[in-house]
């Protein structure tokens, strides 16, 4: 009996395993999703209203998708220890919450050494490359969700089903 | 004589990192009270301008880095640069309280004109002052009867001109002795009100409207056109457009309050741009600050007015 309940349990946790490993793939898409999403917004901020570094993120903050909506609001929190710390690193501490790749992270830390140091047009320029950018990982990201989802789901779950059988 | 406060330095410190905030909060309250201007050059270490001159501020004898002048703007502008540098083509921008930041470093042009700094070599905070009733001692001798005669207030940079001309709209809006007059004031570079969000950071009196950010000639129309002054105020006037603007305002009646760049009448009348001004009778009233020995000295000299 006992033995039968380690069974169920190892391929239970092994299943779970999988299912969780195909999860992250997709948080990564809905982060990514979201954070290219943010940087239109902010974008298109910039390019028509023009605020002041506040002002900007407190908006983004309300208006931005989740998960992204935390990166911002994060940030304008932040700003009151602006001269301890600068916004861009404000803007990475904010990013290590997200499930990101190297490429990606990279990517966005460098956009945070841009945002509020130059001029509305040098900024939107740089807004529109890490987009441009991320799209693209976004869609990489999909492809990866649809191909190795279920691998992962299935391998966990087979892993776990084999494990089971060993210990019976 | 124009004192500073300490609250305004305490304001203007704020602005900046706690490196140089702590040195400067730490200061005496004289220094404090009289300071004018925070002076910040890559390579050398900070200053304070005093009335009496330039020197260096206890606990800071450390040289400053490019990247501190990069902390200071970011800190200043609330990492908000775009908004600065839509100002920079100006030399300076204008800050939280009013307070004037004037930027030094390496143009970069767009179009024959400085769109952005790059590698900023110095900075100056120069601190905004109020000096509530300085403007009493001039007030009665620019009124022509019932009438406030359009008055130009004129000094070499630095030297209170502004603060002067802030309290005379205050005393004009509140109606010190006289009846309370409507004031438009087209602050171009918000130095005047220090809007923040829409609430003038000094005051300017109850019955004044400001229009900012906007350029004086285009601000001082807007004003005429929709919110009836009866004295319209603008400070530094410096381009033909503004004088057109001042010259239209005054033939519909409107008192004028403006101040010039110009050690005095003589000064004035040597540059074209203001001999214009001077020839077709505008103003009538010319307020002259004089410095001696740190204390400011305000001469009014009545000038013939031409037909409105």
């Amino acid at each position: 009996m006992l033995r039968l309940a380690g069974a169920l349990m190892v391929a239970g946790g092994m299943s779970t395993l999988g299912f969780l490993a195909a999860g992250g793939l997709g948080r990564r898409v809905r982060t990514l999703r979201a954070l290219a999403g943010a940087l239109e917004l902010m974008e298109r901020e910039l390019s028509f209203r023009l605020p002041p570094m506040p002002e900007l993120l407190e908006g983004l903050a309300k208006r931005a998708p989740p998960p992204a909506d935390r990166l911002f609001a994060r940030c304008r929190a932040g700003l009151a220890d602006l001269g301890e710390r600068s916004l861009g690193e404000l803007w990475r501490e904010g990013l290590a919450e997200f499930p990101l790749k190297g490429d990606e992270r990279l990517l966005l830390e460098g956009l945070g050494e841009v945002l509020g140091r130059y001029d509305g047009e040098g900024q939107r320029s740089a807004l529109r490359e890490a987009r441009s950018a991320l799209e693209g990982m976004l869609e990489e990201a999909q492809a990866e969700r649809v191909r190795l989802g279920r691998v992962y789901q299935v391998t966990g779950t087979a892993a776990g089903a084999a494990l089971a059988i060993l210990l019976l | 004589m124009i004192h500073g406060d300490t609250r305004r330095f305490r304001q203007a410190a704020a602005l900046l990192p706690p490196a140089l905030r702590g040195p400067l909060e730490r200061l005496d309250q004289s220094a404090q009270a009289r300071a004018e201007e925070l002076r910040l050059r890559a390579g050398r270490p900070p200053s304070l301008v005093l009335p009496e001159g330039e020197r260096g501020i206890p606990g800071c004898s450390g040289p400053i880095r490019p990247q501190d002048l990069g902390m200071v703007l970011e800190v200043a502008t609330q990492a908000s640069a775009h908004t600065a540098l839509s100002q920079v083509r100006e030399g300076f921008f204008t800050l939280r309280g009013g307070h004037r930041m004037g930027i030094c470093g390496t143009g970069v042009v767009k179009e024959g004109a400085v769109c952005n700094l790059r590698h900023i070599s110095s900075l100056s905070l120069r601190i905004a002052h109020e000096a509530p009733g300085a403007a009493v001692p001039v007030l009665d001798r620019l009124w022509v009867g019932r009438r406030l005669a359009n008055t130009l207030i004129l000094s070499p940079p630095g030297w209170g001109k502004t603060t002067l001309l802030r309290d005379l709209i205050r005393l004009l809006s509140d109606g010190s002795a006289r009846p309370a007059l409507r004031v438009g004031v087209a602050d171009e570079r918000g130095e005047l009100a220090g809007m923040w969000n829409g609430v003038p950071q000094f005051d300017i009196g109850r019955q004044t409207d400001v229009m900012d950010g906007c350029p004086k000639n285009v601000g001082l129309l807007m004003l005429l056109r929709g919110m009836n002054p009866q004295v319209l105020s603008a400070d530094e006037i410096t381009a033909p457009e503004d004088i057109e603007a001042l010259e239209l305002a005054s033939n519909c009646g409107v008192a004028l309050v403006c101040t010039a760049h110009a050690a005095g009448l003589e000064d004035l009348r040597r540059r074209p741009l203001y001999r214009r001004l001077l020839d077709r009778g505008i103003f009538g009233r010319v307020v002259t600050i004089r410095l001696e020995e740190g204390v400011r000295r305000y001469t009014v000299t009545p000038l013939e007015e031409g037909p409105c």
